[in-house]
């Protein structure tokens, strides 16, 4: 294999990239312009629930409940209603998260030391609203409890307190999180380009062209995989500085091992890419599948937002098997816990064997179709 | 005009039904990514690994593990004795997080002078998983406290007899909620991909030129390519809806035929868009990419992975021209709330209103690229 040849496909393909202002943006700097975008929504972790309330007591000691429920702001009573036909419409439309009903006999329940029920009606359909709204009640409502005990001189210590600390990311922050995770999603966009470009020349015909001249199936794949892991280094670089000078988010390890995994991701992107642009007949086809099967799963599947799914081995290997997975876990190790190779080599090896195995399938696939 | 149209029409679904395998994608590849979603659809955060590092060693001590492991959010899988050790298993990603028991925790408990700490350390580089888990930590504490409380005769005496009800979703299951938004996802891919090929392929073969020489006005045009894409979406959905309905079991409580014609105005919305984006790409690749993109960002803002009311002030006002945001509301409402027309009035309305400015701007497009 010539390097001169290679390097020949490469410069062409670079010089293909750059040309085209628009092709440029597309390739180089959506990335750090979609995690411009997109971290910013996650940038927020206040969040908060509405309620429908509805007090048949009416007593001093309901209002106080009520009261303490809605302290800190992350509850806010957005209804008063005085009859159990106005909730459900409420809870239909998506007014409210939740309602709470405090049945006639409440405050009298508490001064004799019974339990004093209280209902709440949870719209479930969104489940992850659902029980946070079920946990922030009862969470309030104990609050209430300890404090009335403390003024009642009651003995309801807790005895044993807990010491929290959170590691990597101390104030739990969502954006530390997000934005290095978000990092997998939008470099795919250099990895898909290069599988467009394949596809593009074979549907236009001006493979054919190119087969005409020295240029082996080898060099030439190596060429186009060359040019678009330096245009993609060159994206990932701008994405950083968005990361890390715009949402200062903390880059605790290596630049240099980040941008080699990195590498690695783009090996297995494109390795991904280059077999399925060789299994298909149109770019069209193309989109589709990588749209379908690759990009939009890797928003739920890659463990970005909820952790990795370990209910059934299925779902474990459908997640594996996504190389944004690995680099979701590689992007936050590196990022956050500035940890180095010695930590990654699951990931790392994984993406490598993605990238390396694909690519091997796809040189095939490919000599056999023009030789 | 209507000969004009139909005739395009007719064109349009033979180039479509002669490229096989691009048929055969879009009615496998929707699928597949339904089931592997639906698979891998986490069931709440469970069994999160988690470090035991107990330094006393005692009965108390124990149950207190006990009472860790017996939450189902948390899964106590490693015992330590070193803080080293700690770091290693959290550094490499094994556990989520890890918990600390203090010499002589037991003995000081028994002799119950003041609250005895207990430390919880939690990995945050993935922050929903953190906030879990902690709660999770938090809770078990609890109960091991109000056990050992009750168990010594400090009663603690339940003021506030919590009652929740649960409307629409009563095991807060959560595939109830992912897979009719998995649902909305896949047809909304499936319009856009079809409908965003339009004109950028055509230009890019050359037959552009070709209907160019045609009587054919620009609203003909826009008409021939746009609805069959509309069909095939709508194909699509009911494809979807029935294997959703059949395979998923998703809750019917509302009017079929309510659920399709808000379907098809989230459809011809998203085809306008698409056939906006054929038109400004010229070539193929570019569309594609914009695709990606266009993607990427609706999916984000569509409010599923963060509630819209937890977005920036900002994005929430962008999220509101996204068309997918409003069809993940109706699906979920009609689906799970029975909702009717009255209830999703405001989602009907914003996707009618931007249909129209859709609409207007793809027409507008088409004219420049095309005259």
């Amino acid at each position: 294999m010539s390097l001169r040849r290679m390097v020949t496909v490469m410069r062409k393909e670079i010089l293909h990239i750059v040309r085209d202002a628009r092709n440029f943006f597309l390739v180089t700097v959506s990335p750090a312009f979609l995690l411009f975008l997109l971290a910013y929504i996650f940038s927020f972790d206040v969040g908060q629930l509405s309620l429908a309330v509805m007090d048949f007591d009416r007593s001093s000691l309901s209002r106080r409940y009520l009261e303490s429920l809605t302290s800190d702001q992350d509850l806010v009573i957005d209804y008063v209603v005085s009859r159990y036909e106005e909730i459900e419409p409420l809870l239909v439309e998506g007014k409210v998260e939740a309602a709470v009903v405090i049945p006639p006999g409440f405050a009298e329940a508490i001064r004799s030391g019974q339990p004093a029920p209280v209902q709440a009606i949870v719209d479930g359909a969104d489940p992850f609203a659902g029980s946070e709204a079920i946990g922030s009640l009862q969470a309030r409502s104990s609050v209430f409890v300890i404090s009335r005990g403390a003024s009642g001189g009651l003995e309801g210590s807790e005895p044993v307190e807990v010491r929290t600390r959170a590691w990597y990311n101390a104030g739990i922050k969502s954006l530390l999180s997000m934005v290095p995770g978000l990092m997998s999603i939008v470099l795919i966009m250099p990895a898909m380009a290069l599988s467009l470009a394949l596809t593009k020349e074979k549907e236009t015909g001006t493979l054919e062209g190119l087969m005409a001249t020295p240029v082996s199936g080898a060099e030439y794949l190596a060429g186009k995989l060359l040019a678009y892991i330096s245009t993609g280094l060159v994206s990932t670089i701008l994405a950083l500085l968005v990361a890390i000078l715009w949402f200062r988010v903390p880059f605790r390890g290596s630049l240099a091992v980040y941008l080699l995994l990195t590498t690695g991701y783009f090996l297995a992107c494109m390795g991904t890419a280059v077999v399925i642009a060789n299994l298909v007949k149109s770019q069209q086809t193309a989109m589709f599948v990588v749209l379908i099967v690759f990009i939009v799963p890797s928003f739920f599947l890659a463990g970005l937002i909820s952790p990795i799914s370990t209910s059934s081995p299925l779902a474990m290997l459908v997640s594996y098997a996504l190389p944004s997975t690995h680099f979701v876990e590689i992007s936050r190790t590196v990022f956050l816990k500035g940890l180095g190779l010695g930590y990654l080599l699951r990931p790392t090896l994984s993406l490598l064997g993605m990238g390396l195995g694909a690519l091997f399938i796809g040189l095939r696939a490919f000599k056999k179709k023009v030789g | 005009m209507l000969l004009r149209v139909a005739n395009l029409i007719v064109k349009e679904i033979i180039q479509f039904a002669r490229d096989r395998v691009l048929t055969l994608f879009i009615l496998l590849a929707p699928t597949l990514q339904l089931i592997l979603m639906a698979q891998a659809v986490e069931r709440g955060i469970n069994e999160q690994p988690l470090v035991m590092m107990d330094l006393d060693h005692s009965y108390l001590s124990r149950q207190l593990a006990v009472e860790l492991d017996n939450s189902q959010e948390l899964d106590v899988r490693y015992y330590v004795s070193r803080t080293d050790e700690m770091r290693r298993l959290l550094d490499q990603g094994s556990a989520r997080l890890a918990v600390v028991i203090p010499a002589g925790f037991g003995r000081k408990l028994l002799g119950a002078s003041s609250p005895q700490a207990v430390q919880v350390i939690v990995d945050a580089t993935n922050t929903v998983a953190a906030s879990v888990s902690l709660s999770a930590a938090s809770s078990a504490v609890a109960r091991f406290s109000a056990e050992l409380a009750a168990s010594y005769g400090l009663v603690t005496p339940e003021f506030i007899d919590f009652r929740t009800n649960v409307r629409f979703n009563p095991t807060l299951d959560f595939r109830y909620f992912s897979i009719p938004a998995q649902l909305g996802f896949i047809i909304y891919q499936v319009a856009l991909a079809v409908a965003s090929l339009g004109l950028a392929r055509e230009r890019e073969l050359g037959t552009l030129e070709q209907l160019m020489v045609t009587p054919l006005r620009r609203l003909e045009l826009v008409l021939g390519k746009g609805i069959p894409a509309i069909g095939i979406g709508g194909a699509n959905f009911l494809v979807m809806w029935f294997i959703g309905r059949a395979v998923f079991h998703i809750p019917m409580h509302g009017s079929f035929l309510l659920l399709s014609g808000l379907t098809l105005l989230f459809v011809t919305a998203v085809v306008g868009w698409g056939l906006f984006i054929s038109a400004v790409s010229r070539t193929q690749q570019q569309a594609i990419l914009f695709v990606f993109i266009q993607a990427m960002v609706d999916i984000t803002f569509s409010g599923f992975l963060v509630a819209v009311e937890n977005m920036p002030p900002f994005l929430q006002t962008i999220s509101r021209l996204v068309p997918l945001r409003y069809y993940l509301v109706i699906i979920r409402s009609v689906s799970l709330k029975g909702a009717g027309l009255q209830e999703l009035r405001p989602q009907a309305i914003a996707l009618l209103a931007l249909n129209v400015g859709i609409w207007l701007i793809a027409m507008r497009s088409v004219a420049r690229r095309v005259e």
